[in-house]
């Protein structure tokens, strides 16, 4: 009797103590959801070095050339409000509110690897928060719009005249707002060369809506 | 924090010693387990003996699920953890050239070093087997080049390609293992063959 279960014990045992040990670990395993605990791809220290170096921010001459040029890769984010986006915005710009950035209707938008999402509003604070979060997050090709749409009315928008006696360079860059700020519709600007027409692009906001409420938790 | 490698946490030279020290203790255990000896392995094929199934796929799974549980305490990041490349032809045509090595010579490369250790006369004429087999691959490699690199599918894993997580898959593994312990030994009581 004793024999048979020590025979028991002895043919038994290594693979039901296995199968217990083994089987609770894999449906831990199994239960708990993948990459919730290290959602951030950049640690802080990084990020730090990301923000410290500046290398996100994008002059407002490079990103009007870009929308004049119509450059595929651009993808410019608008990330005020609704309200502010419909009364003005960058062309072919996308309005994602910043309070919805992790929402998962634009998660496709942002995360990708074609194009430049370029973050913008109307200083550079809230686009900066924006590219923060998404380069944590591990998105690629996250820049932001220096000095933010306050700076684009200056600068393209309304560009100031240099003197006569500036150099050729400021005279070459103000001819290229000026042209940048008639085609896509800024306010008026001194012509030097009168006689252009005034060309506006017939540009058309796109507004993404979220369609999908949030999920409010839940199990 | 890992792999201490990739991050720089331990130099090369202890990487080596590392590896050192832990295929000492792999070559104990294949050694330990009895692997030194060609019919083990023989027997896999023939169903009287499934110690080789038993210890690689106990290590498989103690593998994976450390693996997992260190990324999930994030102690390792799983993305920079080496992936095999996937060249689909070379990987069946490689696999049914071990397979056939593994019947006919009762060894895999690393269990005929073992009985090498011990001085089993057939694992000097396995690993003999071995050198020519490397010979031959290097020297006609312009012959099966092509062969070779044909079919490259990046670094897929089975998880991925199937869709699920590498949890619930891990789960799915342990499973089919724990079921295969349990055919193995049913194999051994119903081919039994005295032990060598």
């Amino acid at each position: 009797m004793i024999n048979t279960i020590n025979k028991i014990n002895k043919t038994m045992n290594p693979r039901i103590l296995l199968a217990l040990f083994i089987i609770p670990l894999g449906l831990i395993i199994a239960a708990v959801p993948q990459d919730t605990t290290h959602p951030y791809k950049l640690n802080a220290s990084q990020l730090l070095t990301e923000a410290t170096s500046s290398s996100q921010f994008l002059s407002t001459d490079a990103i009007a050339d870009m929308i004049i040029q119509n450059d595929p890769n651009l993808q410019l984010i608008d990330v005020r409000t609704p309200d502010e986006f419909l009364k003005f915005s960058l062309p072919g710009a996308i309005n994602v509110p910043l309070p919805d950035l992790l929402s998962p209707e634009f998660s496709d938008i942002l995360n990708q690897d074609v194009k430049m999402n370029i973050f913008y509003s109307n200083g550079t604070l809230h686009a900066n928060e924006a590219w923060m979060i998404t380069t944590q997050l591990g998105y690629s090709n996250n820049y932001v719009l220096q000095g933010g749409l306050n700076y684009w009315a200056e600068t393209i928008m309304n560009p100031t005249q240099p003197s006569s006696t500036s150099p050729d360079e400021e005279i070459a860059k103000y001819d290229f707002r000026k042209g940048a700020s008639m085609a896509l519709g800024g306010g008026k600007t001194e012509s030097l060369d009168n006689g252009t027409p005034d060309i506006k692009v017939p540009v058309k906001p796109i507004i993404k809506k979220a369609t999908k409420k949030k999920v409010q938790g839940g199990c | 924090m890992g792999p201490l490698i990739t991050y720089e946490l331990i130099s090369q030279d202890t990487n080596f010693l590392l590896a050192f020290i832990i295929g000492i203790g792999f070559g104990f255990v294949l050694e330990s387990s009895g692997f030194s000896s060609s019919r083990k392995l023989a027997g896999i094929f023939y169903g009287y003996d499934a110690v080789v199934l038993k210890v690689f796929f106990t290590a498989a799974i103690t593998a994976m699920l450390g693996l997992l549980f260190f990324s999930l305490f994030d102690w390792i990041d799983l993305d920079l953890v080496y992936v095999n490349p996937t060249y689909l032809y070379s990987a069946i045509g490689g696999g049914v050239i071990m397979g056939a090595g593994f019947i006919m010579g009762g060894y895999c490369p690393g269990t005929s070093f073992c009985g090498a250790s011990i001085g089993k006369i057939d694992a000097f004429v396995f690993i003999f087997g071995l050198f020519i087999g490397v010979l031959l691959f290097s020297e006609g490699y312009p012959l099966w080049e092509k062969f070779f690199n044909a079919q490259f599918l990046g670094y897929p894993k089975i998880s991925t390609v199937l869709g699920l997580s590498d949890g619930i898959f891990a789960f799915g593994v342990i499973l089919v293992a724990l079921g295969m312990f349990w055919v193995a030994d049913w194999a051994e009581k119903k081919f039994p063959q005295p032990e060598y």
